[in-house]
């Protein structure tokens, strides 16, 4: 049953279907901006904007567009998105733009952006894909920051660039390099299986 | 598939892309500006880091070479600053350098790197860089490599230090017969 207005489309996205932690979307800039809080910070809110936009126009348009061009006219409408967003941050913050450097434009390719486009906003209405897609973009920036927070707090002994720990402690490294990210990653995808008592596959 | 359906599929596409185009036009009509001047500012900004009394920076392209020639208050030019690049540990090394007319080095600023974080990443830190004010081509070296040399390597990250003192050297060794002032 199809309602009109359904806040599950929106809490979903946070925990249950998390992109990340469930759906399994979306890892590579996951992995890789992961390393700086206050970059995940804004990677997570271009992503969501983007998310919400093309939602909402992919939904809006949903009944004009005959199935066979779909995947196309999804891909130019999130392509736009992150043309339009892509500017926005190097015209206003040129700092966050060079650090997320080749992972901003590569949102486009981002598998949740699409992902939500075909699995729900092109089968539902306006107000529950923008709620889908603020949930999705909510969840994405919840782990991305909170990965971020650990990596950076460990391995570099610091949150947004502040010191956290001690003078004496000696970063541990190994976790602000690409394997770091991945460990982080696999305890949380185990936190939330052992949460929710699903230990088996 | 239907000629209707190819048909109907063709003008969705169309329509679709032509209003994105037009849109993204617009938005970059308003926004490039603003990006050529963050561009400048920024590049301003490390220009006048690397040369403080530096009043005017003139771009001047040479073949397929580009500096800024620096000028201080009075219009006299007072020295050049190149960005070149260095391999490194982990890919190319960025870096902007200001020589003066004594051919010494009056500073030297990383642009973008891909050095370990940690270890290489450190030559963008100042203890490092600041090793390499008033140095000339004579002494530029690591201290490890020739016994000439002035400046100390970074612990554990010898290829990064390495790579952006041969880069320097590198173009001074090019430059040297080239009149500054």
């Amino acid at each position: 049953m199809k309602r009109l207005i359904d806040f599950k489309n929106f809490t979903k996205g946070i925990w249950k279907e998390n992109p990340v932690l469930y759906l399994m979307l979306g890892l590579c800039p996951l992995l890789a901006i992961s390393g700086s809080v206050s970059d995940s910070i804004g990677m997570g809110i271009a992503f969501t904007f983007v998310l919400v936009c093309s939602n909402i126009i992919i939904s809006l348009i949903r009944r004009f567009v005959p199935a066979h061009v779909r995947i196309p006219v999804f891909i130019v409408i999130i392509a736009t998105f992150v043309t339009i967003t892509d500017y926005s941050v190097a015209a206003f913050s040129p700092q966050l733009h060079k650090n997320l450097g080749v992972f901003l434009p590569l949102i486009v390719v981002n598998c949740i952006v699409l992902g939500r486009a075909e699995a729900f906003a092109s089968k539902n209405n306006v107000i529950n894909s923008f709620l889908d897609g603020l949930g999705m973009g909510i969840g994405f920036t919840i782990i991305i920051v909170f990965m971020a927070v650990i990596r950076e707090g460990i391995g570099n002994g610091t949150i947004m660039g502040r010191p956290v720990f001690p003078e004496n402690y000696k970063p541990f490294l190994f976790m602000i390099l690409p394997p770091g990210a991945f460990l982080v990653i696999g305890f949380l995808i185990a936190l939330k299986n052992t949460i929710e008592g699903r230990r088996k596959c | 598939m239907k000629r209707k359906e190819i048909i109907g599929g063709i003008i969705v596409l169309f329509l679709v892309t032509s209003l994105c185009g037009f849109l993204l036009a617009e938005v970059y009509k308003a926004t490039s500006p603003k990006i050529e001047k963050q561009k400048r500012l920024e590049e301003e900004k490390l220009n006048k880091e690397i040369f403080p009394e530096g009043e005017k920076f003139e771009k001047v392209k040479k073949g397929d070479v580009e500096y800024f020639v620096v000028y201080d208050k009075k219009k006299r030019k007072i020295g050049r600053i190149y960005t070149i690049k260095s391999l490194g540990y982990g890919g190319y090394i960025y870096l902007k350098v200001g020589i003066d007319n004594n051919f010494k080095i009056k500073g030297v600023k990383i642009l973008q790197h891909n050095e370990t974080p940690g270890l290489g990443a450190k030559i963008t830190e100042d203890k490092f860089l600041n090793q390499f004010k008033n140095i000339g081509i004579e002494n530029l070296y690591l201290k490890k490599d020739n016994p000439k040399g002035k400046i100390d390597s970074i612990t554990g990250a010898t290829i990064s230090s390495r790579a952006v003192v041969n880069g320097i050297r590198k173009l001074m060794e090019k430059i040297k017969n080239e009149k500054i002032d």
